[in-house]
């Protein structure tokens, strides 16, 4: 099997490694926050600006370029919220973090606090993940017990609290706007933009909302010699190791650690370890349910945002579906679109109506009930929440339904009706 | 309503939050465990006036999310992901199977009250497909085999 | 003001201020529907998307953008009817339409209904939704409006008006996706007194008013601008009118007084606009004790010629007056005491009452003065205190003529009894009460939706009704009737209009100088010199 390259699995991957806090700071844990703790806010915005890293929860924005966007001198206390509400179809890396190695995280989240001068964070986990909120919830009462988190952690005079937060089941949540709504204790719906949560967030103050496998990445950017060394892992702007979730019909489905050079074809085939069944490729979803799907041609290209972005699709996050030849395309279709009509908010028009009527469209063709009309519709309907609702969640419905038109129109001529 | 010792955890919430309405959604929780896995209307009130929220609010917020139940559940709640990584591999399959052995149909729950299905969307478990919840434990690569074991196991 | 430029044209806006809400002060059309004035922006109909060319920077918008949450910005430069525009427009109908019954036909909304006026603009005239509609069924939602909540284009117009509003919060979002729904939980009856508010803010037939339902097609609707008489806050109004007949009372924006707002009560007074059954058909005479139809001549001439014969002393000679008359008709009456008897004896009630306090706006509308214009007879000096003291010591004299307004001190069994042992009482009012009961002379004058005149808020604001339905046909209104009279006492009178007569009001009187008619009819003005009202107590709100 092909190497990974461990920064952030490189407890996980320990089979003695227990997650305690002893265990943690025994493999180096904690010296990050130490140094930085020596260093002054700005600095730390800095180097994590210089090391390149972008988000790694979908849209990959720069870390270093958010948290300079912060809001200032409002006299209104800075909130960082931990985005730990993974439920984009085929993501499941954030949970092996926080369920494994939690102080990893939480070391990267009182990095950032720090650096954006946030005295509470909050790590909002979705409610499903019960397991990963009790491991985060006794990793947070080790941190008080052993002074790391409470009135002046190593002696830093940087006061700082967590809490960990649970949602309730609500995809659209994972967006900021909305999981800072749900953060609040309301419904979910995303809000207006501008103003952005650096300026207006949790309670009207400045927030940044981060995913936990970026948070994560601290410890070792701020380590020693980090952010070199993080920049060597990948192309330009794509520095870092990330966590690929691998999933579907392959041997060996799992999360990687891996570089951002390492081609697509190799983590179907080497550490994937090929098709089930001996069975030949079909396509993939390449970074969550919402990015357009890929076809078998097309696979040979580098994993990482832009090289992705360059093929028309994206690496989102980073959770790779793959399917084989016996699939049926628009059974698939169909589930992701069930899956965008369950989980609109419904505030907005075009993807209310939209992701309902999509999969409307789609089930009529599973019925045997498809036409040449019924497509261009079915694609039509698609285009009309892109780029028109008020968050991404309509975009996120719409690029699916048009990759899979566009690239399997032979799949859904199978459903026409024989007249 | 609360028992002491929850009390205690809903004081400690609100006292973890700028304001008492951002506890709103961990009291809840906490609410539906205490009444056996679903909310009622009194309990609704009863955290409503905790939080300092109308009604309408608590009600607004219960209906959004999924984990919030209006009508009890099995004493086992099994939690069938068929979203798009498990539905890959089988999670549609287990989740009918599963149907057919208890005789309900998802949403439900058996006449003796053990067991109730509900078909869920991503529960972030895709490269250990096709996964399940019972109440908060998680059952990765379940096959069609080891439910029928489990479902007679709990059942005992 | 700084500038930006809608389809070309300069358009000022006040720092901070949105495109849309620039945009419709200027009087350019953008359609939309969740957005309102008076509310947050939530920015969900997706239905205002603008392309912005220029956005003050040189640089374009990469995508359409909803100008309801767009900033406006110096130099920016916005379309809103080029082919992208239209399209997006197009594409928003559409959504809103599959799941929008095709209920026009039995829809009270139909005909001011923004949904059919834009699918008549920007739909395609042939539905492509080939599956059954999302059915949510009707709500009985309380005493005043009914909710159909399938006509619902979840705006969340409503749900934010008993938040931000009323702070009632009955109405709430429940559900999520496709079966969102916006209405009260459970069937749970709303609270609230400004209910028929959600039906004017519903920009489709979700939410219609009860009394309306199925009474008349709203495009039959003749409107004319008056206020509400309902109590003294005088919320500016449409009388809504078809062949004679009013069917309703809708909220007139005036942001300094009632904003877009008007209570349920007020919405209710409509009702005795078209009320008969106790009207004053005709002027009446006594004979032989009873009251018989008489023409108005006879009338003028029978209390001239008994005024005649009693030349009455002015301590024999009274004039009682409630507060819903109007400035004119007070100051006619007044002025008829003075220049034929030579006194002041006119008296009004003015009870204490008492003025809502409220962090929700709305609440302030409420008072318990249901009179119209208790501020204008305080301005006109009509003499009378909380306990009628003063009127009470005037009736002890031997009392010859008494003038009746109105329906004044209605409680008051002992001034009726008093006033009823006068040699000659006559009574000015639109509906039959315990005064033309004992009347000798009654004379018919007119309802506000069928008269013009001016009236002053409890904010000393002057503001004017405009005739809306015609009068009863041998009815007048009071002005003229009080200038008949003075003129049949052997006074000067030349009053061609109501407006002659306010004009000539603010020639005589302080109070009302500088006012002009046209100015009043249109926005209202305060006086210039206020009266304080000592009766006047503020309590808070309940909500």
């Amino acid at each position: 099997m092909a190497e990974e390259t461990l920064v952030l699995f490189k407890n996980i991957r320990n089979p003695k490694y227990d997650k305690s806090l002893a265990a943690y700071k025994k493999s180096g844990g904690f010296k990050s926050l130490k140094k930085v703790f020596g260093m002054k806010p700005e600095e730390v915005v800095q180097e994590v600006k210089e090391s390149g890293i972008r988000g790694r929860g979908g849209a990959g924005f720069p870390t270093g370029l958010k948290w300079s966007f912060m809001a200032k001198g409002t006299g209104k206390p800075s909130y960082l919220v931990a985005n730990a509400d993974e439920s984009e179809p085929g993501t499941c890396k954030d949970r092996e973090l926080m369920l494994k190695d939690p102080h990893m995280f939480l070391e990267g989240l009182m990095i950032g606090c720090y650096a954006i001068g946030c005295h509470h964070g909050y790590v909002y986990v979705r409610g499903e993940y019960f397991p990963s909120i009790k491991s985060l919830n006794a990793a947070v009462d080790e941190l008080y017990a052993d002074g790391l988190l409470g009135a002046d952690p190593l002696g830093s005079g940087f006061n700082l609290d967590i809490t960990i937060h649970t949602g309730a089941g609500a995809y659209i949540c994972g967006e900021e706007s909305a999981l800072l709504d749900s953060l609040e204790g309301k419904r979910g719906h995303p809000r207006v933009k501008p103003p952005f949560p650096a300026v207006s967030g949790f309670n009207g103050c400045p927030t940044s909302v981060n995913n936990v496998e970026t948070l994560a990445c601290m410890p070792f950017i701020l380590g020693d010699n980090g952010v070199e060394a993080f920049k060597s892992f990948g192309p330009q702007n794509n520095s870092g190791t990330h966590l690929v979730s691998l999933s579907g019909h392959v041997n060996r489905p799992g999360v990687y650690e891996l570089r951002m050079d390492v081609n697509m074809k190799d983590i179907i085939y080497e550490y994937g370890g090929g098709i089930r069944n001996g069975k030949k490729l079909k396509g993939v979803i390449p970074g969550g349910s919402s990015s357009p799907v890929m076809t078998a041609d097309e696979v040979d290209v580098l994993y990482n945002f832009d090289d992705l972005a360059k093929k028309g699709t994206m690496m989102g996050s980073a959770a790779m579906m793959v399917f084989d030849e016996d699939t049926d395309v628009v059974k698939l279709l169909h589930r992701i679109t069930r899956f965008y009509a369950h989980e609109s908010c419904g505030q907005c028009t075009p993807c209310r109506e939209g992701t309902h009527w999509s999969r409307q469209i789609v089930r009529d063709f599973l019925n045997g009930n498809g036409s040449d009309e019924k497509l261009q519709r079915l694609n039509r309907v698609g285009g009309n929440m892109m780029g028109t609702t008020l968050c991404a969640l309509g975009d996120a419905a719409a690029m699916p339904i048009q990759s899979f038109v566009k690239k399997f129109p032979e799949e859904f001529r199978k459903y026409y009706a024989t007249v | 309503m609360f028992s002491k010792d929850i009390q205690t955890q809903v004081d400690k919430l609100l006292s973890r939050y700028p304001i008492r309405q951002n506890a709103l959604i961990p009291i809840l929780h906490l609410a539906q465990k205490e009444n056996e896995g679903w909310l009622s209307e009194d309990w609704m009130q009863h955290v409503a006036d905790i939080c300092e929220v109308p009604l309408t609010h608590v009600e607004g917020v219960v209906t959004f999310y999924t984990m919030f139940r209006l009508k009890p559940p099995g004493k086992y709640h099994l939690q069938v992901c068929t979203c798009v990584p498990c539905c890959l591999v089988g999670g549609t399959e287990l989740l009918e199977h599963t149907e057919k052995k208890l005789d309900i149909h998802a949403g439900h729950t058996t006449d003796d009250g053990v067991f109730s299905i509900e078909e869920m969307e991503c529960i972030g478990a895709c490269s250990f497909a096709p996964a399940i919840i019972v109440n908060e434990d998680y059952h990765e690569q379940v096959t069609p085999e080891e439910m029928d074991k489990m479902i007679d196991e709990l059942r005992q | 003001m700084p500038v930006f430029h809608i389809d070309g044209e300069p358009v000022e806006y006040e720092p901070g201020e949105k495109v849309l809400s620039a945009a419709l002060r200027c009087g350019k059309i953008i359609p939309h529907y969740c957005y309102h004035p008076g509310m947050s922006v939530v920015a969900t109909c997706r239905m205002c998307l603008v392309d912005v060319v220029d956005l003050g920077n040189g640089r374009p918008a990469p995508k359409l953008q909803t100008a309801c949450s767009m900033d406006a910005a110096e130099g920016m430069k916005v379309e809103t009817l080029n082919p992208k525009v239209e399209e997006g427009r197009k594409l928003v109908n559409e959504f809103l339409l599959v799941n929008h019954p095709l209920d026009c036909p039995i829809c009270d909304q139909s005909g001011e209904c923004t949904l059919q006026d834009y699918a008549f603009e920007y739909g395609s005239g042939k539905s492509e939704m080939d599956y059954s509609k999302r059915v949510n069924g009707w709500r009985d939602i309380g005493t005043f409006v009914a909710l159909e909540r399938n006509r619902c284009i979840q705006c969340s117009r409503c749900d934010r008006f008993t938040r931000e509003i009323t702070g009632t919060n009955e109405f709430g979002m429940f559900n999520r996706g496709h079966e969102l729904t916006i209405d009260t939980y459970a069937d749970r009856p709303m609270t609230n007194k400004f209910q028929g508010n959600m039906a004017d803010i519903c920009p489709v037939g979700a939410i219609t008013e009860k009394e309306f339902r199925f009474k008349r097609r709203v495009w039959k609707l003749k409107k004319n601008r008056s206020i509400c008489t309902g109590c003294s806050t005088g919320c500016n109004v449409t009388i809504e009118h078809d062949r004679n007949e009013v069917f309703r009372l809708k909220p007139h924006e005036n942001q300094n007084v009632n904003k877009w707002w008007l209570c349920d009560e007020g919405r209710l007074t409509y009702r005795l606009m078209n009320e008969r059954k106790t009207r004053i058909h005709q002027p009446l005479g006594r004979v032989d004790g009873k009251l018989e139809g008489v023409s108005w001549e006879e009338a003028y001439a029978a209390i001239a010629e008994r005024v005649a014969d009693m030349s009455p002393l002015p301590e024999e000679v009274l004039a009682l007056t409630d507060t819903h008359a109007s400035n004119e008709e007070l100051f006619l009456l007044q002025k008829l005491l003075k220049d034929v008897f030579s006194t002041d004896n006119t008296f009004c009630p003015l009870p204490k009452w008492e003025q809502s306090e409220s962090e929700f706006f709305i609440n302030t509308l409420i008072t318990t003065d249901k009179t119209p214009n208790r501020a204008g007879a305080l301005a006109l000096k009509i003499k009378g205190d909380a306990k009628s003291a003063k009127l009470k010591k005037a009736i002890e004299a031997e009392l010859k003529v008494v003038f009746v307004l109105g329906n004044p001190f209605e409680a008051e069994v002992e001034v009726l009894e008093k006033i009823k042992k006068a040699q000659l009482v006559v009574h000015l009012g639109t509906f039959h009460n315990s005064w033309s009961e004992i009347a000798d002379v009654v004379l018919p004058g007119q309802y506000y939706s069928e008269k013009e005149g001016t009236f002053v808020n409890k904010n000393q604001r002057v503001q004017a009704t405009e005739i809306a339905v015609h009068a009863l046909r041998r009815t007048r209104p009071e002005w003229r009737i009080l200038a008949d009279l003075s003129a049949a006492l052997g006074q000067q009178s030349s009053y061609g209009s109501s407006a002659d007569v306010f004009n000539a009001m603010t020639e005589q009187l302080k109070a009302f100088s500088g006012l002009s008619y046209a100015e009043i009819c249109r926005v209202g003005k305060e006086l210039r010199q206020q009266t304080k009202d000592s009766g006047m107590k503020v309590v808070k709100a309940q909500t």
